[in-house]
């Protein structure tokens, strides 16, 4: 076992800068409806702004459910609301069952990840090479690391040839989750549940099936009565590089802004959408701040150039929407905001980080040895601490 | 489309609508002009991606202008086109886009109007030519038989036919290639024209010129690389374009027009001899002076300013005034701006006759959204969606307005009636005025001030109207005093006046003949009842009178902007031209225009009974007849929706058309909701096809020889459409020119089957110019899209014969391209006006290809695109509260039924 020191983050700030490439998709996936995966772009949707005013609440207004889990009877409390009706059906109260609700209990681990680089390289005929190759989710948690030392995560690590693999420690996810559950609401504010519901009830408010002009009006009029569901996904495999390292990260991107280019080369106009508080108080506009950190680094990461915040009051309402170029908000924070964060340390950290894990992945020091095998590895940063720590957990 | 005083109804209303362009003028170096540089930045202050030439707005004044005198052949006037686009196009600066749009074959809808136009049209160059021979043969006698050569000459030559710019002739075929060529030329030399590209839609593509550039708009908006706040301006006379823009949903939008209420005096031209500084009635017959050494001092007198017409400002303004509080269903500007252009198209359009209760310069428009406001809540809907009209709503509209109708005729009337006693005064004190001082009056006020054009809004525009009723031409209008001609009584010079009025005329009538018309009664020795003068009104220095309040009424209430430049001009000036000469049939014009004497007007729309007597004697049917009155009403409806149709969606049918002369009543409209509308697309009309169809046998110098003879030998089978003589009804009007010209309709299977039998004998050239044509793209090898292109059709590894334009490289610009056999890759640019106007280039830098617009198979939405970005509002919270207020203060609870 080894760590990385998280601080001092002077270091990265005064560091050379490391050097980024754009990202690019190599190749992508689909989960339909079912949540079926396809090697295709079934599920590509295009952005298309949605009524200012709508209740994101609509489809869950009526359901128990989505109420503080607290007022959940106890013995209910550590399911997922899905799971509580399906459990319980007598007890459903009408339009529950309309949210179509991922059920992410199973570990998935990288196989959708896997499965289609497997059909690139069967396709190209090449070796997608690659130094590591992870969810973007992944990614995100490592890079936001410098200025969010409160939250924790767990991962695990494999190498495999030259290309170490990163997945999610699913157990400490599920178990996250729960803790997160238990929280009681603060009076007066939104359980968990129901903020993430309004979430891709926005999604579903924003989004339509192909471009604006081949989507009739009567299907972008009735999408406040649609039927929430985040079982399709698009995902996106982009070829990266963040200091010296090469990554290859798939994670989903949820809308095209015009069209896919006709030239592979020429980057994709994606859409991330994501839902926000309006800020009232000064306290909000930091949290805005705080939270546009995650917006920023998951947009970065995929290469997505453009972020619609859906700013909606505390019971739901879409109240306004907000455009942003990915490239501009650290700059934002730092000129208009309170500075909370810099990308630039990020980025700097992570490629400093990433080096560091390959320098134990291919123990130069004496460490190469220990990972060649068939090992796995543990990459965790406990809630509050002020380091990763990077750890083998099985030999073979 | 064409909607008479539309404009000032407009500029009225929404002021702030309108604004002056700024425009660089050429600087003075050392005596050398040197041009404006326009690739720096636009000194309006705002730059533009995409300018929409409406071509015959442009070719149509440059064959007739009012500054200067016609051009003298084909060449000249394609220098002219060149000159005034160049301006056009220098103001404008687009960064990305110009496009050129000729009117090519219109829909079947359309000809109708256009037949009655060019019918006038032609019926008035002949009697402008009459009037030239007449007054031709007077100098010489007063000359003693003798004439000298430059004023025969100046005089002699015949009134160009303007009925030859019209899809199919010999000259739209050279108008193309002029501006191919021109374009090109301009893309080789003037550096701001390197990063634009150039589409060219010449009067062999089918479809009015403004409509082939709403269907270009369309197609862009469709395609998802398109730029939502893309700026457009369109450049053209109607105002109507402003609505077109509305019907973009592009918020970044301009027209560009000439100020059309801006005139000086001199600027305007005789008729008889094209010349300034005189009028018709003043022509001495002399040659063209020159004013400076090439004549470039008079060309600078030319420029006549341009202003804006706002989009986005106009939006503002219908947000505030079509917002009804607490409707039952969500506000949607977009859908109620739809609305508002369906409700404008009641009060007058080019397909269809208004309602006879709908006048704009009676705020029909006010009246209509007074309506649709008050009925917004029971509709619980708009009344259009996409260019489709919810007839069950459109009932409700129509029953709104019935219920008015007859309170409205007898408002009207009753607004006639002091109008008309009102001018009888003003007429009699002006007569006295005239007698005590003898007035010299210039272009002053009242308070003396000279008059700059006015756009403030009028506090009471109720008041000012009265000064617009057409059927009232202000005396001051009317009245042509010598002393405001440059004719002194020393001068003793032979003048056209002198002639026809033998010099002793104070005084002129409003008489609805031709000159011509009186010279001959003179000449006959005739005494003309009302007095000796003629004085075709709007042959009057209009420019002088235009910049007086009343009389810039009057002339708008006549329907003739001082300086519309233009197709409508144009139209305009042969309406009233016309009007002053067409001849007077028993139930229409009188020669006697004093209001006393109106031909008796047999409906009476102000007493009771007035439909059946409105059905008996325009329709001739039974006045019980009410299921005819009904089947009009639903031909009207058909109207409506095709007329929507077309501005929201393209041309649903090319043959369709409204087989009346004349509109039902608002009551004749029922059971809308039971009918099932449906449009066939239908055959497009030939070049030919449609010549035939518009023009008059007057104007057979326009149509290849073989069709001639169905025009005029007694046995052809459609000799009858093409009338000589036909009689213009009134309708109430006052001007022949505001009558109906009552033609028949063409019978289209007639007209094919007859034209089937000459086609065979057509000469290969003509045959030619019956084909369908295709747009064109040009651009300079500055233009990255040049290399695209060029290696896709011209490398050795040549691509696929139609290649998709990649948005990323052409600026946005969506569609196809073709190769274009007419382009030879690295030849020389040679210019096809063979009299030396233009030079040829040894190296054309330029390329071009067919363009085609990208096709949809859906139904263009009328809504905002995602990623637009609104300007910063113009109007202030008290414009919105007034709009706000206007709006709320009219319909059921105000007065209205
Ligand atoms: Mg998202």
């Amino acid at each position: 076992m080894d760590h990385f020191d998280i601080q001092p983050l002077a270091r990265f700030v005064t560091g050379e800068r490391a050097s980024i490439r754009r990202p690019k998709e190599i190749a992508s996936f689909s989960y339909d409806d079912a949540h079926g995966f396809h090697l295709d772009e079934r599920s590509l949707r295009y952005y298309y702004p949605p009524t200012i005013g709508a209740d994101l609440s609509k489809g869950a207004a009526t359901s128990g459910a989505l109420l503080p889990h607290h007022f959940l009877p106890a013995v209910w409390r550590h399911l997922k609301p899905s799971s509580f009706w399906r459990h319980a059906p007598g007890l459903c109260p009408p339009g529950f069952d309309s949210f179509q609700q991922l059920d992410d209990t199973a570990d998935d681990h990288l196989d959708s990840l896997l499965k289609t680089i497997i059909d690139l390289e069967s396709r190209t005929g090449k070796k997608c090479q690659a130094d590591l190759v992870t969810w973007r989710g992944m990614m995100t948690k490592i890079m936001a690391t410098p200025f969010d030392l409160f939250n924790g995560f767990e991962m695990n690590a494999t190498r495999f040839q030259d290309t170490i693999f990163i997945e999610e420690n699913h157990a400490h996810k599920l178990e996250s989750r729960h803790a997160q559950h238990h929280q009681v609401s603060r009076a007066g504010t939104a359980s968990q549940d129901l903020m993430s519901y309004w979430g891709y009830k926005f999604e579903t408010l924003a989004l339509i099936p192909a471009t604006w002009a081949e989507t009739s009006r009567d299907y972008i009029e009735s999408r406040e009565d649609l039927v929430v569901n985040n079982h399709a996904q698009y995902c996106s495999l982009v070829r990266t590089g963040i200091g010296k390292s090469r990554l290859v990260l798939g994670g989903e991107v949820d809308a095209l802004w015009d069209a896919k280019p006709s030239r592979a080369d020429d980057p994709i106009n994606w859409v991330e959408l994501k839902t926000a508080a309006t800020p009232l108080s000064d306290r909000d506009v930091l949290k805005y701040e705080r939270k546009l950190l995650k917006f920023w680094i998951q947009s970065f990461l995929l290469g997505v150039p453009r972020i619609i915040v859906g700013f909606r009051s505390k019971n739901g309402i879409l109240q306004s929407l907000e455009e942003l170029e990915t490239s501009e908000i650290p700059r934002l924070v730092k000129q208009r905001g309170k500075g909370t964060w810099d990308g630039n340390t990020c980025i700097d950290f992570t490629a400093s980080f990433l080096d560091c894990v390959q320098w134990y992945a291919d123990g130069i020091e004496g460490l190469k040895s220990t990972i060649v095998g068939e090992g796995v590895w543990r990459i965790r940063k406990r809630e509050k601490a002020t380091v990763i720590e990077v750890l083998r957990i099985e030999a073979s | 489309m064409g909607v008479p005083a539309l404009f000032r109804w407009l500029s009225r209303k929404y002021p702030k609508i309108i604004s002056p362009v700024i425009e660089d003028q050429p600087s003075n170096v050392d005596g050398e002009e040197v041009p404006v540089d326009t690739t720096k930045a636009n000194p309006n202050g705002e730059e533009f991606d995409n300018l929409y030439l409406d071509m015959n707005g442009i070719v149509h004044p440059c064959s007739h202008p009012e500054d200067r005198p016609p051009p003298a052949n084909e060449e000249e006037m394609m220098l002219a086109v060149f000159e005034y686009t160049n301006r056009v196009v220098n103001m404008v600066r687009p960064r990305k886009l110009l496009l050129i749009a000729v009117d090519g074959v219109a829909p079947r809808a359309k000809m109708n109007q256009q037949r009655s136009r060019r019918f006038r049209s032609a019926q008035e160059a002949k009697e402008k030519d009459d009037d030239k021979e007449e007054f031709l043969k007077m100098l010489k006698s007063k000359n003693g038989g003798v004439l000298k050569e430059d004023s025969a000459a100046a005089i002699q030559e015949k009134t160009w036919d303007s009925n030859v710019i019209t899809p199919g002739t010999p000259f739209m075929d050279i108008l193309a290639a002029s501006l191919r060529y021109w374009c090109a030329y301009k893309v080789n030399t003037d550096p701001a024209w390197e990063n634009m590209k150039v589409i060219i839609s010449d009067a062999t593509v089918p479809g009015e010129g403004e409509h082939k550039i709403m269907e270009f708009i369309r197609s862009q908006r469709s395609s998802p690389e398109h730029d939502p706040n893309t700026h457009h301006v369109i450049y053209g006379l109607d105002a109507d374009l402003i609505m077109l823009g509305l019907a973009t949903h592009e918020p970044h939008f301009r027209v560009l027009r000439e100020d059309v209420f801006f005139q000086e005096s001199k600027g305007r031209t005789c008729r008889i001899c094209g010349q300034k500084g005189h009028i018709a009635e003043a022509c001495k017959g002399e040659a063209k002076k020159k004013d400076g050494e090439f004549d470039e001092k008079d060309r600078a007198l030319a420029k006549k300013p341009f202003i804006w017409l706002h989009v986005s400002i106009l939006r503002e303004y219908l947000e505030a005034e079509l917002h009804v509080p607490h409707q039952p269903f969500r506000f949607d500007l977009e859908r109620a701006l739809d609305d508002w252009v369906f409700m404008c198209f009641f009060v007058g359009n080019d397909f269809l006759p208004h309602l006879p209760s709908l006048d704009i310069r009676e705020d029909g428009i006010d009246t209509l959204i007074a309506i649709w406001r008050d009925n917004i809540p029971v509709m619980g809907g708009y009344v259009t969606k996409d260019g489709h009209v919810d007839l069950e709503r459109a009932q409700f509209i129509l029953d709104g307005l019935a219920k008015q109708e007859d309170a409205i005729f007898r408002r009207r009337r009753q607004t006639e009636e002091r109008r008309d006693a009102n001018a009888k005064r003003r007429k009699i004190e002006d007569q006295n005025r005239e007698n005590s001082r003898n007035a010299t009056s210039g272009s002053y006020d009242r308070n003396g001030r000279r008059k700059s054009p006015d756009y403030s809004p009028t506090p009471n525009s109720a008041g000012r109207g009265k000064a617009l009723d057409p059927r009232v031409a202000p005396p001051e209008l009317a009245l042509f005093k010598p002393s405001r001609a440059p004719l002194t009584k020393e001068d003793k010079a032979i003048t056209h006046d002198f002639v026809v009025n033998r010099g002793g005329v104070s005084q002129a009538n409003q008489a609805n003949k031709s000159a011509a018309a009186v010279l001959k009664n003179q000449l006959l020795g005739k005494k003309d009842g009302n007095s000796g003068a003629v004085v075709s009104t709007l042959e009057t220095d209009v420019g002088d009178v235009a910049n007086r309040p009343a009389a810039q009424d009057a002339v708008d209430g006549v329907e003739t902007p001082a300086s519309a430049l233009g197709k409508r001009k144009a139209e305009l000036m042969e309406d009233d031209e016309t009007g002053n000469s067409t001849p007077a049939t028993p139930e229409s014009a009188t020669k006697n225009a004093d209001p006393d004497q109106l031909p008796p007007d047999d409906v009476r729309l102000w007493e009771t009974g007035y439909a059946d007597r409105y059905y008996e004697n325009k329709f001739k049917v039974d006045p019980k007849d009410i299921a005819f009155r009904n089947e009009v009403a639903r031909a009207y409806t058909e109207g409506l929706a095709w007329v929507l149709l077309y501005y929201f969606q393209g041309c649903p049918s090319w043959t369709w058309y409204y087989p009346y002369h004349y509109a039902p009543f608002a009551a004749d409209f029922v059971e809308l909701q039971k009918m099932d509308i449906k449009f066939e697309k239908g055959r497009i009309f030939k070049p030919f096809e449609q010549l035939m169809g518009v023009l008059p046998a007057a104007s057979n110098h326009a149509i290849p020889e073989v069709f001639r003879s169905l025009m005029s030998d007694e046995d052809s089978d459609i000799v009858h459409f093409y009338p000589t003589e036909f009689p213009i009804d009134l309708n109430g009007k006052k001007f022949a020119w505001q009558g109906v010209a009552l033609l028949p309709f063409i019978d289209e299977k007639l007209l094919l089957d007859a034209m089937a039998t000459k086609y065979p004998l057509l000469s290969a050239e003509d045959a030619a110019r019956n084909e369908m044509g295709r747009d064109v793209l040009i651009m300079s090898d500055q233009h990255p899209l040049y290399e695209e292109i060029a290696m896709n059709f011209y490398s050795k590894r040549q691509g696929s014969p139609k290649y998709k334009l990649n948005p990323k490289i052409s600026g946005g610009l969506a569609g196809k391209v073709e190769k274009n056999d007419q382009y030879v890759p690295q030849s020389s640019l040679i210019s096809p006006l063979n009299q030396g106007g233009m030079p040829d280039l040894p190296a054309d830098h330029s390329i071009s290809v067919h363009y085609e617009m990208p096709q949809s198979s859906h139904v263009h939405k009328s809504m905002l695109l995602r990623g637009v970005k609104p300007a910063p509002p113009t109007l202030n919270h008290e414009d919105i509260e007034a709009t706000k207020r206007a709006a709320a203060q009219s319909g059921r609870s105000f007065g209205g039924a």
